[in-house]
């Protein structure tokens, strides 16, 4: 009960509402990109040409992007987390 | 993907570049796939972007409706599941009574939904469910075709079932029955038999049995797989086709399929009690005898064997045959039944069991409903199905098989069409790409990914252009002139453009519409919505007791149930016809006789559909001619339904109409103080008459509730001690306008002609398809 | 993290039984003879299903001390159906009204009243006290055909109830209705139109009663919100999401007979007693309205945003006759600035309890129910009058791992002068909110993993694969 209401500010988000939809299609799309580009890295490298270490940072790019890309997703269409 | 692409290199096809390209190629298809999939999710959007997300129509809401107990109950209690709100007072048990895999599906969907902690409703599952199996069936097209031909084909095939309205009728979102993940089964096993019979091995052939298990989990049309698949063997053999991955294939999977065919409830000891599985059987036991004679031939290669193989396979599909009709004749194997005499015979029905024949979607297909459903693709599967005969191989002569027997039976029944559907989509996909590469098959280029690129523009014009100039110009020097070719080229792209319009056309207008929201549309542009159907059900399910019995015609007793929350008579699972009967005799009987069925029934409230104010074909009016129809085949010394017909034998409302018409229940119901509907008052717009019989009262029912637009009328059966008043006189009860009915008679037509005579509606009810309205002829 | 809180929520819990019990048992005030009503001026307005009754009270101390306090009382037989009392002083401040007893008077209900300024020996002070009776008006008959108007029999008290002498009073009730059947004819009275005028009577002796019967035509609506649950969910990503589930039953004179179309579409007076629609008041910024129930949307509403509300013209999908019922949900989503306030890592939450369902409504039983964001602690509610306070749980919805808390209240017998503003404190921090993005991250990036193990998993396989094929 230490602060009093006259001494708070109104909560706003910390992401304007207004850029989700930019947002999602911005961060989707190279989410996207990254995923794609994995999964034909995948295909077309062979047992010797494979590289763990480019695998594992082009899905974690992928993973991120996708990841907020969902999230904001999910908060444009209105189920806010 | 890769092994698919590796598989297939045997094509005849030049694919030294494939493999450089692999990685190009899967994208292509990856991405082609998942655009099917949205598309055709996308494409089965339309009644929940107009309306809402509700679930449609009448079947549907029973599976939602049991959907929703399972997941309340749970699996075992669902299984057990006796509904006292059915079929009163018989009751239904459910469980037995039911294909479980739809349930099973949504159920599961809801139960992963949920430990991840998605809080999805289960009614939005189960009305998302068939767009997003749409998508499975365009993946399980894709897999099958590129089996039969080649992944171009599959691709093409995968786009043609993910739009086409064929398919999508039965899949919209909220049509949540049966055959929307059905379809998606049937391809998926015949995928997998083909790569078992392909391939031989025990594993493909087990996982064929299960996919045959969700199958027949799902749908009763199972039937046509355990048919066909023996059908296939059958023929193969005849060919002189036999071979251990045949033998193994076919054998495995008959066995495993019909264990486990037969732990399903419904089921039961169908598979080995009734003909219509007797086929799969008798060719089981014909390959094991020709197996046998093969391994004898195989022991002593040298002698008259060949002989003794044809003669001993012969034998013994004789053997098998008697064998058969032996026990059917011994009541071990139960005979056809009469749904499936309908299926040879198409008046069948009419003549034996009306109540089928009452079903719209069970009259014969029109050559219009075929190409409807499946536009310029009924023109070019044709082409498929004989590059499939001419290129004959194993697989080939599964496919030629299925599309025939399809055929034939899209063409006895308008609901079987849905079968048809995808084995159109498998061979129109083969003819477009054969067609495709014969156009493009100098170019330096990759083939197939590019073909396969140019189907999918059809969504995504953006690329197209592009795409067909750097093709189309390279092929000077080949057989085909360059302008043969891009001309080609152009008009098969324009179709394919038409075919797509037509799929979003034919599924926005026709398939779309949930039937329990109906819309008008003004002058203006403008929607009225109306709600006629809920606002009862939601009348129902809060003012009554929660025990009333509601008496409805059965089209209705699924809703009633659904939302209404109230016990039914009869229901749209017609298995019991007195109990209808019964019902359609309350109907037709005048209000007293009406009255002591009904007593007899402890029903408690009637609900009758009128469409008169508002001009709705689909109503109890019009179906009124075959509740009196069943009611004749149960009751004939009470319904004759001449009696229903006037003199000349019209199908009338107004004052010209019999006197047992004007005077019976379904009639006062409907027009019981009905004198809105426009001018001059009174005046029924859906059959362009004037009631013939108004102004009466009603002695032993009482108006309950009718909607804002009459559609749906609510009267509460009164107790003995409510209509204990002075009974007026009988010759006062009788209506007046039996004076001014007409009395022509008909030239020699004597009782019995008449009584055969069909009835005319004056406004044909028009069919909107998917809708159980009622056809008359 | 969560235990800590959950016990404080307890203990507060019980800290505030302990209160409510305290107040009810140890609160033992005697009548002061000091005190007397000078003037009781009372409007009794009977004409919607609620009654309001309107004093305004000059008190007079004629004793030598400065009083304080001075008790509020309601007669035996209204006492369970009090919904709202309270009183205002002249300067249209807030009295705080404190429930007691009184010895020898276990029959009535007291309420203490503890004056700001004491009133000096002497001198006189006005009082304003407002109360709300529901399910006071019953229908008579009870059973009425379509066609009929409802009419409502009240049962009241002729003099204001008081523990204190009154030297004067007058009563003024307002039917808004010139068809009254019959009314208790005490003189003086006066009837006008809409209104009955009783008195001036004088010198009223402390607890006098008097039956008052009225007996008029009552047409406006008698709907009783059975239940509602309110759902508050607080999203920190700018969004507060409000869902209403509300049970309605009309609770007027039953409908008797058939219910009939025709008549009913006929005429537009068809019906007088039944309902067709209502208005709901939701806050002006009040977004993605929907309206449904168990089958769906209700097709039938308008909404209309004005200046400082959005109005919802709710249609329920059949009219309302008496004895019928029906339930619905409304939700809509409201900004987060306008009801949320931080500081750091503290946030206020200050909403209404319940928010308007119709004008005059009449509540039975109210459940609100407040989801913060997952990992707030420290949760602290004020409510601005007393409720029962549930047991907290958890919620799980989307990308929650270990589950959102969950505050929830129940108050009976509600009427508009319970839309209250709450607050919740509760401290959250901030970094949490990457919590959900980085599951979804996280959860993507093991299905990738999965796919990097199986395609090295699956080189053997494919080539027996393969073999097979060729």
């Amino acid at each position: 009960m230490s602060l009093e209401i006259e001494s708070m500010v109104r909560y706003t988000s910390p992401i304007n509402p207004a850029v989700f939809p930019h947002l999602t299609l911005l961060l989707l799309g190279i989410g996207i990109f990254f995923t794609a580009w994995f999964f034909v890295y995948e295909v077309t490298s062979t047992k010797l040409s494979r590289d763990l270490f480019k695998e594992l940072l082009l899905s974690l790019v992928a993973a991120l992007f996708s990841g907020f890309g969902i999230l904001f997703l999910l908060l444009w269409v209105g189920i806010y987390v | 993907m890769p092994q698919t692409a590796a598989a297939k290199s045997g094509n005849g096809r030049n694919k030294g570049t494939f493999n450089n390209t692999a990685g190009l190629s899967t994208l292509i298809t990856v991405t082609v796939l998942s655009l099917a999939w949205l598309a055709g999710f996308a494409s089965r959007l339309f009644a929940v972007i107009r309306f809402e997300s509700i679930i449609h129509e009448f079947d549907p809401w029973f599976n939602y409706r049991s959907t929703a107990y399972m997941v309340q109950h749970g699996f075992y209690n669902f299984l057990n599941w006796f509904d006292e709100r059915a079929w009163y007072p018989l009751g239904r048990i459910v469980g037995g009574t039911v294909y479980p895999g739809l349930m099973i599906t949504s159920g599961t969907i809801h139960w992963i939904l949920h430990t991840l902690n998605i809080p999805v409703h289960i009614r939005d599952i189960c009305v998302f469910l068939a767009p997003v199996f749409s998508g499975l069936t365009a993946i399980a097209t894709y897999l099958l075709t590129s089996e039969l031909w080649s992944r171009g084909a599959g691709l093409f095939a995968a786009c043609f079932i993910a739009i086409v309205p064929g398919y999508s009728s039965r899949s919209v979102a909220g049509s949540y029955d049966n055959e929307g993940i059905a379809i998606f089964a049937l391809q998926f096993t015949y995928y997998l038999w083909l790569k078992s019979v392909k391939s031989g091995s025990v594993f493909w052939s087990i996982c064929t049995a299960l996919s045959y298990f969700y199958m027949v989990s799902a749908w009763g049309g199972y039937v046509f797989i355990i048919n066909l698949i023996p059908l296939h063997v059958f023929v193969l053999l005849i060919m002189g086709r036999f071979s251990q991955r045949l033998f193994v294939s076919y054998s495995v999977f008959y066995i495993v399929g019909l264990l486990m065919s037969m732990q399903i409830p419904f089921v039961g000891f169908q598979p080995i009690r009734t003909s219509e599985h007797m086929a799969a059987s008798g060719v089981f036991a014909l390959l094991m005898a020709i197996g046998a004679l093969k391994y004898l031939h195989s022991l002593n290669p040298k002698g008259q064997w060949k002989q003794l193989l044809i003669l001993g396979g012969l034998a013994a599909a004789g053997v098998v045959f008697l064998a058969v009709v032996g026990l059917t004749y011994m009541g071990v194997i139960a005979p056809w039944s009469g749904r499936f005499y309908s299926l040879w015979d198409t008046a069948y029905a009419k003549i034996h069991i009306p109540i089928i024949a009452s079903v719209s979607e069970h009259q014969p297909t029109t050559w219009s409903s075929f190409f409807f459903d499946l536009h310029v693709l009924v023109c070019t599967f044709p082409v498929g199905l004989w590059y499939c005969i001419k290129n004959v191989n194993d697989e080939r002569v599964f496919v030629s098989l299925y599309a025939l027997s399809a055929v034939y039976f899209a063409g006895v029944m308008v609901r079987l069409m849905l079968t048809l559907t995808p084995v159109v989509c498998v061979l129109s996909g083969i003819a477009f790409s054969i067609l495709l590469e014969l156009v493009l098959r100098e170019d330096e280029l990759p083939v197939p990914p590019v073909e396969t690129d140019d189907s999918k523009n059809l969504y995504d014009k953006a690329g197209k252009l592009k795409k067909r100039t750097s093709e189309t110009v390279p092929p000077v020097d080949a057989g085909l002139g360059m302008n043969v070719r891009s001309g080609t080229l152009i008009a098969f792209m324009i179709l394919l453009m038409l075919f797509s319009v037509h799929c979003t056309w034919a599924t926005s207008n026709a398939y779309s519409s949930p039937s329990i929201v109906l819309a008008s549309y003004g002058n203006d542009g403008s929607r009225k919505i109306l709600d006629d159907f809920r606002e009862a059900y939601g009348w129902l399910s809060q003012n009554t007791a929660e025990d009333a019995r509601v008496m409805s015609w059965w089209d209705y007793g699924y809703q009633i149930a659904g939302m209404g929350n109230r016990t039914t008579l009869v229901d749209n699972n017609t298995w019991n016809n007195s109990h209808i009967a019964l019902v359609g005799k309350a109907m037709a009987s005048n209000e007293s006789a009406a009255y002591e069925i009904m007593t007899m029934l402890d029903v408690d409230y009637v609900l009758v559909i009128f469409g008169g104010a508002i001009g709705y074909s689909g109503d109890d009016i019009n179906k009124f001619i075959w509740m009196v129809r069943i009611a004749e085949g149960e009751h004939p010394k009470d319904i004759h339904e001449a009696d229903y017909f006037t003199e000349r034998g019209e199908y009338r409302v107004d004052n010209e109409a019999s006197k047992t018409m004007l005077n019976c229940l379904m009639y006062k119901l409907s027009y019981y103080r009905y004198d809105s509907g426009g001018s001059p008052p009174g005046y029924d717009r859906t059959r362009g008459a004037l009631p013939g019989n108004r102004g009466f009262k009603l002695t032993y029912l009482e108006e309950a509730y009718t909607t804002e637009h009459w559609l749906v009328r609510i009267y509460r059966v009164k107790k003995p001690d409510e209509f204990n008043r002075p009974r007026l006189p009988l010759a006062k009860r009788t209506v007046p306008t039996s004076n001014t009915i007409s009395k022509k008679l008909d030239l020699g037509g004597d009782s019995m002609t008449s009584k055969r005579r069909k009835g005319m509606l004056k406004n044909k009810p028009n069919i909107v398809k998917g809708k159980k309205a009622v056809r008359l002829e | 993290m969560v235990l800590p809180a959950m016990a404080k929520i307890r203990l507060s819990f019980i800290f505030y039984l302990y209160i409510i019990v305290k107040c009810e048992s140890i609160n033992v005030d005697t009548i002061s003879s000091d005190i007397r009503f000078k003037n009781v001026d009372r409007t009794i307005d009977i004409s919607s299903q609620l009654v309001k009754i309107t004093s305004r009270i000059t008190l007079e101390n004629i004793g030598g001390t400065p009083a304080k306090n001075f008790l509020l009382a309601v007669e035996d037989h209204a006492k369970n159906s009090v919904a709202f009392f309270g009183a205002k002083d002249s300067n249209n401040k807030e009295i705080r009204l404190v429930e007691t007893t009184v010895k020898g008077y276990d029959y009535v209900r007291f309420w203490r009243a503890e004056l700001k300024e004491p009133v000096n020996a002497g001198a006189s002070a006005t009082i304003t006290v407002e109360s709300v009776f529901t399910k006071t008006l019953q229908p008579y008959p009870t059973a009425i055909t379509q066609q009929e108007d409802q009419l409502i029999k009240y049962v009241g008290n002729l003099f204001s109830y008081s523990p204190y002498y009154v030297v004067s009073q007058k009563t003024n009730v307002v039917v808004n209705t010139k068809n009254v059947e019959s009314f208790t004819k005490v003189k003086p009275f006066s009837q006008q139109d809409g209104s009955i005028q009783y008195g001036a009577y004088a010198n009223t002796k402390p607890f006098s009663e008097k039956e008052l019967v009225i007996h008029y035509k009552n047409n406006s609506p008698f709907l009783t919100v059975t239940r509602v649950e309110r759902l508050i969910e607080v999203s920190h990503w700018g969004n507060i999401a409000v869902e209403e589930v509300i049970e309605i039953e009309h609770t007027g004179a039953k409908l008797k007979g058939p219910f009939s179309r025709y008549d009913y579409q006929q005429d537009h007076h068809s019906g007088p007693a039944s309902v067709r629609s209502y208005k709901t008041l939701l806050p002006a910024s009040a977004s993605d309205v929907y309206y449904r129930d168990t089958n769906g949307n209700i097709s039938t509403s308008n909404m209309k945003v004005k200046k400082d509300s959005v109005e919802l013209d709710l249609r329920p999908r059949y009219p309302l006759f008496g004895g019928w019922r029906t339930h619905y949900t409304l939700g809509y989503n409201v900004p987060s600035y306008e009801y949320l306030y931080q500081s750091g890592n503290e946030y206020l939450l200050k909403m209404r309890v319940i928010d308007h369902i119709y004008d005059d409504m009449q509540v039975d039983e109210l459940v609100t129910k407040i989801i913060l964001p997952e990992g707030s602690t420290n949760i602290k509610l004020n409510l601005p009058y007393a409720v029962t306070r549930l047991p907290d749980s958890l919620h799980y919805t989307y990308l929650d791992t270990k589950g959102r808390p969950v505050i929830s209240f129940l108050k009976k017998n509600i009427v508009e002068n319970h839309i209250q503003d709450f607050q919740l404190r509760y401290t959250f921090p901030r970094l949490l909110m990457l919590q959900e993005p980085l599951l979804v991250v996280g959860f993507l990036y093991a299905l990738f993993l999965c796919v990097i193990i199986y395609v090295r998993l699956d080189f053997s396989i494919h080539k027996a694969d393969h073999h097979h094929k060729d």
